[in-house]
């Protein structure tokens, strides 16, 4: 594949279609122009509405989007350099409409493809905005679908030392939210009620796994049997104790997830430590790592929270890299969404 | 010996070590029927069972909600490939169709189904049900029928 023209300053189109986000974003010498992400009013621009949820949603988001970021970034397809896509993990039909419109741009445009692992992607993301953390760094990237702490050790090699055995993190904030009443998905409702409650009025017993690995799946449970009891003897248990309850259940989640960072980072020797994922929003979980920074003399990256969740700026800066290394992709990839298993 | 009470297609389980060996009587009892469809209440166990089940087929990727991806897809030692789905989230008939899962249950691939509610106009004839009743004292009732 390297028959292309090569610039040293590649401009470079994006797409991310993992789940239920439609994204793209174009990044120019290393820089992220914009991160457009399908919304009402790019619909509304194209006379349609936004769709929930995806591959069919994705397929009427995405010329839109393109187009969009194109536009904002002032340019026209005919200056791209690459075109790159998310190729997983995810779901399949929607990880399919990306890498189609991806591979039909290259092809019609005549440039290379690159293909990005949307977990890499997450951990790239430190690299849109300064300040960058220096290698080797450990990342947590935490979100609705997935929890797991990688060694990131140059801008493409990263190695995942531990990850979820069953329930993502923020589905247990979501889920355990939902227990206690809240509309799904509850956990930023959570964190906010939680910040009116005290972290140590009730218990909850923290499952224990081995090495840097976690399990949230028991302590939905242990909630749920803690509510169920609570309640048939006092039906107005959650509502009176509603702040404490947030609050506590909170604490031990953000425990259970920075236990095994410490740990990580103890047995890596390493300081410079990073957050990722839609999670790294949450008020509770930004406060502990800054007050563990301060005790553990570490250095700490949150990127800006477009960044975070579901988006095309880190799958653009992932790629600049790829395309510095002239990992292309050939073009008759398919998407998997098993990446990383 | 592992120690569960069996009375028919029923199963009293009082620790999830015994999940295995119930996992392979539904395997037998499951035959040929390749969709399977998990209910019970939010923590009573649904992806703890499909674990154990995937466990005894000899699936080899991790085994995780697919809550936020609503499909997971795995593969077992030969290469047979098996769907994870969990319809909490979604909000229609609609959107599961959006995202193909007719297809998927037309595939002749074993598909493993969290709430399976949203989906029952879509469903194939031939499918087993896994009921999971969490008990007063926190046992768990797994009960398994079967639709032809």
């Amino acid at each position: 594949m390297c028959s292309f023209h090569m610039p040293k300053t590649p401009t470079i189109l994006a797409i991310e279609s993992s789940c239920d986000e439609t994204s793209a974003a174009v990044v120019h010498q290393g820089k992220v122009l914009n991160n457009i992400i399908a919304t009402q009013t790019i619909h509304e621009n194209y006379g349609g509405v936004v769709p929930e949820l995806a591959s069919r949603a994705h397929e009427s988001n995405i010329v839109p989007v393109v187009d969009s970021a194109l536009q904002k970034a002032g340019i026209n397809k005919h200056q791209l350099d690459a075109v790159a896509f998310t190729r997983g993990p995810g779901l399949l039909g929607s990880l399919l409409v990306g890498t189609s419109f991806a591979k039909s741009m290259a092809l019609s445009l005549d440039i290379p493809l690159i293909a990005v692992d949307h977990m890499e992607a997450h951990a790239m993301s430190h690299f849109i905005d300064q300040p960058f953390p220096r290698f080797p760094f450990l990342c947590l990237t935490v979100s609705g679908g997935h929890t797991q702490i990688e060694l990131v050790e140059d801008y493409l090699e990263m190695k995942v030392l531990g990850m979820t055995r069953d329930d993502a993190v923020g589905e247990a904030f979501d889920k355990i939210a939902k227990l206690l009443g809240f509309p799904y998905p509850g956990g930023p409702l959570l964190d906010s009620e939680a910040q009116k409650g005290n972290p140590e009025a009730f218990r909850f017993p923290s499952t224990e796994v081995d090495g840097l690995d976690y399990s949230f799946s028991g302590i939905k449970t242990a909630v749920m049997y803690f509510l169920q009891d609570s309640v048939k003897s006092d039906s107005g248990f959650i509502q009176r104790n509603l702040p404490d309850l947030c609050a506590s259940i909170q604490h031990t989640l953000i425990d259970m997830l920075l236990k095994k960072l410490v740990n990580a980072a103890k047995q890596h020797r390493i300081k410079q430590v990073a957050i990722a994922g839609g999670v790294s929003a949450n008020s509770g979980l930004r406060e502990r790592i800054s007050e563990l920074a301060e005790t553990l003399g570490w250095e700490i990256y949150i990127p800006d929270f477009q960044y975070c969740t579901d988006n095309a700026a880190m799958i653009a800066i992932t790629a600049h890299f790829k395309y510095l290394k002239g990992e292309f992709a050939s073009l008759d990839i398919s998407p998997d969404p098993r990446l990383g298993h | 010996m592992v120690n569960y009470q069996e009375v028919g297609e029923q199963f009293l389980v009082s620790d999830p070590r015994q999940l295995r060996p119930v996992a392979e009587k539904i395997i037998q009892f499951a035959g040929d029927h390749k969709v399977w469809l998990f209910n019970g209440d939010m923590g009573a166990g649904k992806t703890t069972m499909i674990q154990a089940i995937c466990q005894a087929k000899g699936v080899v990727d991790a085994v995780t909600s697919p809550t936020y991806t609503v499909i997971r897809e795995y593969r077992d030692l030969s290469g047979e490939e098996y769907y994870h789905f969990d319809f909490y989230r979604l909000k229609d008939l609609k959107e599961a169709l959006d995202i193909g899962c007719d297809e998927y249950f037309d595939s002749g691939n074993y598909c493993f189904i969290e709430w399976p509610d949203l989906v029952a106009p879509i469903l194939p004839e031939k499918y087993i049900t896994i009921n999971i009743q969490v008990q007063p004292d926190h046992d768990r009732l797994i009960k398994v029928t079967k639709n032809d």
